[in-house]
């Protein structure tokens, strides 16, 4: 550091410098749609990259077509975070005939090799931003990396009171909570995994879920 | 993944080979559009795009001015992450880093996911011939890596290749004759590549930002593969430029709207992950352990020159690519380096500090200034292509003809009558080769200029010749006297002058 100071010509400085273009330009800072500005926003942006969305009015209907998707796609395993929204939505009970396994709901098993096999992922949105369309995800010993990434179908559950306009509304609360309140991973998804690597031709699923369902809710 | 040797030839005959290839040219033409046109649609749908690259650019200067405050900031709260952190001056130190790493964990295999770092280090070679298996899981640079070449464009790598090629790459991995059709070959490339990143020891990424306020590292991508490679592995090796530095979350919005705009058009790459540190220890999934290998390889030799600091401003879009009428017609290998277009034109002479060497990429510029009217930080490349070229004459490194011809062409135009006497030299001489008010002589100086050109001819009468009877016109009209600041400003010149400001644009 004492050498990278000293080819800037000056001595080494050791508290924060006064950083006053920090963040977005203040006029981005005050847009803010309201709801169906936000739900449109969202879903034109969600479809226009090859993802499906569907709005519900509450969990029950999303038990209902989570189930319908599963049979529709033969689905034969399927992985969800373990958290109680998505225990509540009695998949276990609703689906005799696929194997549901629960992120890390026990010892001594290879959560990875689990989501790599599952057809179908489920995952509960932490955020959401209209103007990307885009689903925040965190990691937490209950919440895998792996659901939202390894399975060939992803399916995002995002109520509607964590859909916000700026990709900054998310981004300013990890600031805020600082360094040690930090996840490990921290996984924005705007859409399936794609690639316009041969001959520039867009192919779907190249490496993460080439089927996206996001379901807003509320 | 180096091309050794490649600079025993000039960029002239390297883009001469470029140029014989049709599909390469049409491939890099097409790409280039298809980006560029994204660019500039998603850029105006944004909006205030003016604003944002300034924003952009504030952001960066303002880091790049206190780096050495900001890294340490980054390397503290990192380390309190768990992150292992390692200082590598030079690309072999860099490598032999990732080396000792693979060596203590006893890897067998390494999964990659794109970093342009690892190509300035030529990590793959230097795994590969410690026995470790190094794969690019990228798309396009598993393509390229199973053709054994370096990537042409920062953004699509396999930009020159077509699908018949990669149906024959892929198919003999494969082991059966694959259709020459994307979806096969991706689909083939995925399975492929799963067993891979299940079975690695180690997974290793570049890094896009690194935000000093709480040691975290970002990665945008649209494949997943970069996900894949720091979730799947039990160790994780990220490849990082000392400059990758953001200070805070709130600047990384800024970043996110300017990058995957200029690169590809996009609001958002499908993925952004901010990574903070290794898995915790209740967590079921991502790497035990986790370490950041920060390389100078030649980035601090920018600091503090007033002509070059900027370039660490760089984001790695890749819009200057898209934007360089000369990239869009010889592509990325003809620039010979790890970086090409107007960005690696600048980049692999200051980062290896030996301008002499790569001299003549600097020459393969046109020096319009599309490269910085695309750049979404606004980094001046143009100027400094020609700081380049200057240094590269001041260092007696300079073309000894063309330093004789303007010597000789300083002496003539310094004095008046010398000037006119060799105007009408030439305005005589010229006679004998100028057809249809141009010069085609294809000999001596004129060769390179004629063989696609015609050189203009000398006027009939040169406007110094005719300013005897310009000024009698003049003098005869009826004009109102000189507005008295115009005239002030005039007389100053002309007293500078006079105190032996000699020197043009000053």
């Amino acid at each position: 550091m004492d050498d990278i100071a000293t080819k800037l010509k000056r001595p080494r400085q050791l508290h924060a410098p006064i950083h006053a273009f920090r963040g977005s330009p203040d006029f981005w800072n005050e847009l803010e749609w309201d709801e169906e500005q936000r739900i449109q926003a969202f879903t034109d942006n969600f479809v226009s990259v090859g993802a499906h969305i569907a709005r519900m009015s509450n969990m029950e209907e999303v038990a209902g077509f989570i189930g319908n998707k599963a049979h529709e796609l033969s689905a034969k395993y399927l992985i969800r975070q373990n958290e109680q929204a998505l225990t509540d939505l009695g998949l276990e009970e609703q689906l005799p005939n696929v194997q549901v396994s629960v992120w890390n709901s026990a010892p001594d098993v290879d959560w990875r090799a689990r989501a790599a096999e599952a057809d179908i992922g489920v995952v509960m949105a932490d955020y959401a931003t209209a103007y990307t369309g885009s689903v925040t995800v965190l990691s937490s010993p209950e919440k895998g990396r792996s659901v939202s990434l390894l399975p060939t179908v992803l399916i995002l559950i995002i109520p509607l009171e964590r859909l916000h306009t700026r990709l900054g509304e998310t981004l300013n609360r990890f600031d805020e909570a600082g360094r040690a309140q930090l996840p490990a991973g921290i996984h924005f998804i705007s859409g399936p995994s794609r690639s316009s690597d041969i001959e520039n031709d867009l192919t779907i699923g190249v490496h993460g879920p080439g089927i996206v369902y996001g379901l807003i809710v509320g | 993944m180096s091309q050794p040797g490649v600079m025993d030839e000039t960029v002239k005959s390297r883009a001469g080979l470029a140029l014989n290839d049709d599909f390469l040219r049409k491939a890099v033409k097409f790409t280039t559009e298809r980006l560029r046109n994204g660019k500039k649609a998603a850029s105006e749908e944004h909006g205030n795009w003016e604003e944002w690259r300034e924003r952009g650019r504030q952001i960066r200067l303002h880091t790049i001015a206190h780096l050495d405050y900001y890294l340490n900031e980054f390397v503290n709260n990192a380390r309190a992450n768990g992150v292992h952190i390692h200082f590598a001056d030079t690309s072999a130190e860099a490598a032999s880093i990732a080396l000792d790493i693979a060596a203590h964990k006893q890897a067998t295999s390494v999964v990659k996911s794109k970093s342009m770092v690892s190509e300035e280090v030529h990590l793959n070679h230097v795994l590969e011939s410690a026995g470790i298996e190094a794969i690019e899981t990228d798309l396009g640079e598993y393509i390229i890596q199973l053709a054994g070449e370096a990537p042409s464009h920062i953004v699509i790598p396999a930009i020159h290749k077509n699908r018949y090629q990669i149906a024959e790459l892929l198919s003999k991995e494969a082991g059966e004759v694959l259709e020459p059709d994307t979806t096969v070959l991706a689909g083939f490339v995925r399975k492929k590549l799963r067993e891979k990143f299940l079975e690695a020891d180690i997974g290793l990424t570049g890094c896009n930002f690194a935000i000093a306020e709480t040691g975290s590292m970002v990665l945008f991508e649209n494949e997943g593969n970069a996900r894949m490679v720091s979730t799947v592995p039990k160790t994780q090796i990220t490849l990082m430029g000392m400059e990758r530095i953001i200070p805070s979350w709130a600047d990384l919005e800024v970043m996110a709207t300017l990058l995957p705009r200029s690169a590809t058009g996009q609001k958002l790459t499908m993925y952004m992950s901010g990574i903070t540190g290794p898995r915790r220890s209740a967590d079921a999934d991502g790497p035990d352990e986790m370490h950041i290998i920060i390389v100078d390889n030649g980035r601090s030799l920018q600091l503090g020159d007033p002509e070059f600091q900027e370039l660490l401003n760089c984001i790695r879009c890749g819009a200057c690519l898209n934007a360089c009428p000369v990239y869009r017609h010889i592509g990325g290998h003809a620039y010979g380096g790890t970086y090409s277009g107007p960005i690696g034109a600048v980049l692999t002479p200051a980062l290896n500090g030996n301008i002499e060497e790569w001299n003549d990429i600097a020459s393969a510029s046109s020096l319009c200034g599309a490269c910085y009217e695309a750049c979404p930080v606004k980094i001046p490349l143009h100027d400094m292509l020609v700081y380049l070229r200057r240094r590269k004459v001041e260092d007696g490194h300079g073309n000894k003809l063309e330093t004789m011809g303007m010597k000789g062409f300083a002496a003539v135009a310094a004095n008046s009558k010398r000037f006119a006497l060799a105007i009408r030299l030439g305005q005589i001489g010229q006679k004998a080769v100028v057809r249809n008010n141009g010069i085609s002589l294809k000999l001596g100086p004129l060769k390179g200029w004629n063989t696609y050109r015609v050189a203009p001819s000398l006027a009939k009468k040169s406007f110094r010749q005719q300013w005897n009877s310009l000024d009698q016109e003049l003098n005869q009209q009826q004009h109102t006297a000189m507005d008295t600041s115009v005239r002030e400003r005039m007389q100053q010149i002309v007293r500078d002058r006079g105190e032996g400001g000699s020197k043009h644009g000053k």
